[in-house]
């Protein structure tokens, strides 16, 4: 048995017309870091308070170290919490804050002066132990959060979008904090966000979540290269994976506005079928360099450059190309300047074809 | 903010009207003060002049009237009575109207709408009114002449567990699932983390109570016969009934009423202030 089981699990609002969470099922293993992405509404959140016990599971069975967890109280579930807007005590201090759930539960006070101790030392937060959150910054706030989660030995922690409120740089850093921290304590973490990049550089496993259903479980790099629909295409990698309406007849794609390239033997055969499809290729896939546009010149496209996103280490050029905006992301090197021409090859190894009914991989 | 000119005149104009009004306001106050150190010749003497508001010279005499209060009257008793009902009250009313505006704010229970559309409308019923009620209920239990006959009616107050209510809406829920996974239960979640997250609004009933109890004359005069409960405003009546009671004394027993009442004002101004502004504060 896994350490986390979800087991259909379901959730449904009073009064509303759908569900906000439908057959959810998912096993989590020990010291698993998994995250649930998703963007707003998804149900990626309801999921995981329906874990920590603070909303009511409607149908499914919910475990958790082989225990049923549906009418256990929060508390005895054994998990710890990071909230996203911190929820410290604002009338606490920081020593407090963190030493508050270690006094309730009845722990030695040489013990909890130890773990305090400890939990401060490892968050960098010495020289603010006696600080109230009122005085703390962003980020601060959300290590004595941290902090209050790590000092109680639990198996099991749940973060929902504790990063959502920090700016960019402090986000990154703090990122690697708590991957470092759950290296350092193993415990086994859910963490939800509408961050893909978070989900893609913290987690062992993603979960992405739209409408309620669960669309896709796997390690971010299978997420990034097997998708399983288009969503999980679309949401996951930045920029967003270009997609275009196709027709494949025979070995040609031919695209809405008319473009054609010509797909070898081994894609055609995996299609399996001829008709309508949606392609999608990742702007890292769209090659300008001389190499691979010889490679596949007989397939060679071109486009005038609309826009350019200079992002120091790469550059990502948009152009609209068959019938869709595009967007290629190419070296730093390949320099070009809003209304030059660009001349691509779309490299076909790398394309992936929808259903354009059920917007499901078919390779 | 830098002011224009016309902007800076009407700032003045307005700041004059503003002190005028005080000092209209005041003119019966310093003239209250003023007179209870003088005997009452010296009052009816200054009657008509401006002496009326000034204090005579520090001597010997100076605070005739109060000594004669202190020792020859229960007042002191009467005040100590006063405070020591005020403290009881203040501390049962943040506990149960506090709990009851956290139930309206916080927890989802059958028909609390409705229920606090009822508390509101209890606001505009005017205590005399249900007082005979009041009386009736405490005359039947037996606690007439009691503290308890005195404080019981008095704990629940509509206006306070709506104060309450808007100002516990606006606490974020997600500080009581963090309490929870604390291992804190509901009732010192409440105490340990409700109250002290709302210092503003506890301060705000708490003077409110205190001026209720401390201005009350309705309720004490009947529930009230033995002379050793009484509260102050019941003794300050029944002490100038007295004909041994000088004008003096008089002003010097309006006096000590009235300085604990401006020195609460005083020092809890602002909690005032934001506590009756909160409770126009949008829903959170």
């Amino acid at each position: 048995m896994s350490f986390i089981e979800l087991k259909n699990i379901y959730k449904k609002y009073p009064g509303a017309d759908k569900n906000s969470v439908s057959d959810v099922s998912l096993n989590i293993e020990e010291k698993e870091f998994i995250a649930f992405v998703g963007p707003s509404g998804c149900g990626k959140s309801t999921t995981l308070r329906m874990i920590a016990g603070f909303e009511d599971i409607t149908a499914g069975e919910l475990y958790i170290d082989g225990q049923k967890m549906n009418e256990v109280a929060p508390k005895d579930r054994g998990i710890a919490m990071v909230f996203q807007n911190y929820a410290l005590y604002p009338h606490m201090t920081v020593e407090k804050n963190i030493s508050y759930g270690l006094k309730n539960m009845k722990v030695p006070a040489d013990e909890i002066k130890k773990k305090v101790d400890w939990a401060i030392k490892v968050l960098g937060l010495e020289e603010y132990r006696r600080r109230k959150p009122k005085n703390l910054s962003g980020g601060q706030r959300q290590r004595v959060a941290l902090g209050r989660a790590i000092v109680k030995d639990t198996k099991l922690f749940l973060m929902d979008e504790p990063l959502s409120n920090l700016d960019a740089k402090l986000r990154v850093s703090m990122r690697n904090e708590i991957s470092k921290l759950h290296r350092q304590i193993g415990s086994t973490t859910i963490y939800v966000t509408h961050d893909q990049i978070e989900a893609m550089t913290m987690a062992d496993r993603i979960v992405i979540m739209k409408d309620g259903i669960v669309q896709q479980v796997g390690k971010p790099m299978d997420l990034y290269k097997h998708p399983a629909n288009k969503f999980v295409a679309g949401f996951i990698g930045s920029p967003q994976m270009n997609f275009y309406n196709v027709t494949v007849s025979g070995n040609v794609v031919t695209f809405e506005d008319g473009s054609k390239i010509t797909l070898p033997e081994s894609i055609t055969s995996k299609l399996g079928r001829q008709g309508e499809f949606i392609l999608g290729i990742r702007g890292e896939d769209i090659k300008l360099d001389a190499q691979n546009i010889d490679i596949f010149k007989a397939d060679k496209q071109s486009a005038v450059v609309e826009n350019v996103e200079v992002m120091g280490n790469e550059n990502n050029l948009y152009f609209t190309f068959g019938g869709a905006s595009s967007v290629a992301r190419v070296s730093k090197y390949e320099v070009s300047e809003i209304g030059d021409e660009i001349e691509f090859v779309l490299n076909p190894m790398r394309m992936h074809f929808f259903d354009k009914d059920t917007e499901l991989c078919c390779i | 903010m830098i002011l224009t000119k016309k902007q800076r005149r009407v700032e003045w104009v307005f700041a004059i009207i503003m002190i005028l009004l005080s000092l209209l306001f005041l003119f019966p106050v310093v003239w209250m003060i003023a007179n209870s150190f003088k005997p009452d010749a010296a009052i009816t003497a200054d009657m008509n002049s401006v002496r009326a508001f000034i204090p005579p010279a520090p001597s010997g005499n100076f605070f005739d009237n109060y000594l004669s209060i202190i020792t020859n009257t229960s007042f002191l008793r009467y005040m100590g009575n006063t405070l020591l009902y005020a403290a009881a009250l203040i501390v049962l009313s943040v506990i149960v109207n506090g709990l009851a505006g956290y139930a309206l704010a916080k927890i989802d229970f059958p028909f609390r709408e409705r229920w606090l559309l009822i508390i509101m409308m209890l606001m505009i019923v005017p205590t005399e009114t249900i007082i005979t009620i009041h009386f009736l209920f405490i005359a039947k239990m037996g606690l007439l002449n009691t503290v308890v006959g005195y404080i019981l009616p008095m704990i629940v107050n509509p206006f306070n567990i709506f104060l309450f209510r808007q100002v516990f809406i606006s606490l974020p829920d997600d500080v009581w699932e963090a309490a929870q996974l604390d291992h804190c239960s509901a009732i010192k979640y409440f105490f340990t983390m409700v109250l002290p997250m709302s210092k503003t609004v506890v301060a705000t009933v708490s003077v409110f109570t205190f001026l209720s109890v401390w201005n009350d004359y309705l309720w004490p005069s009947l529930v009230f016969t033995s002379s050793d409960l009484l509260t102050a405003q019941i003794g300050l009546n029944s002490i100038t009934a007295n004909v041994n009671t000088t004008m003096g004394m008089t002003l010097a027993l309006i006096t000590m009423v009235t300085i604990p009442v401006i020195i609460i004002y005083s020092l809890f101004s602002k909690q005032i202030v934001e506590g009756v502004v909160s409770t126009g504060s949008k829903e959170g």
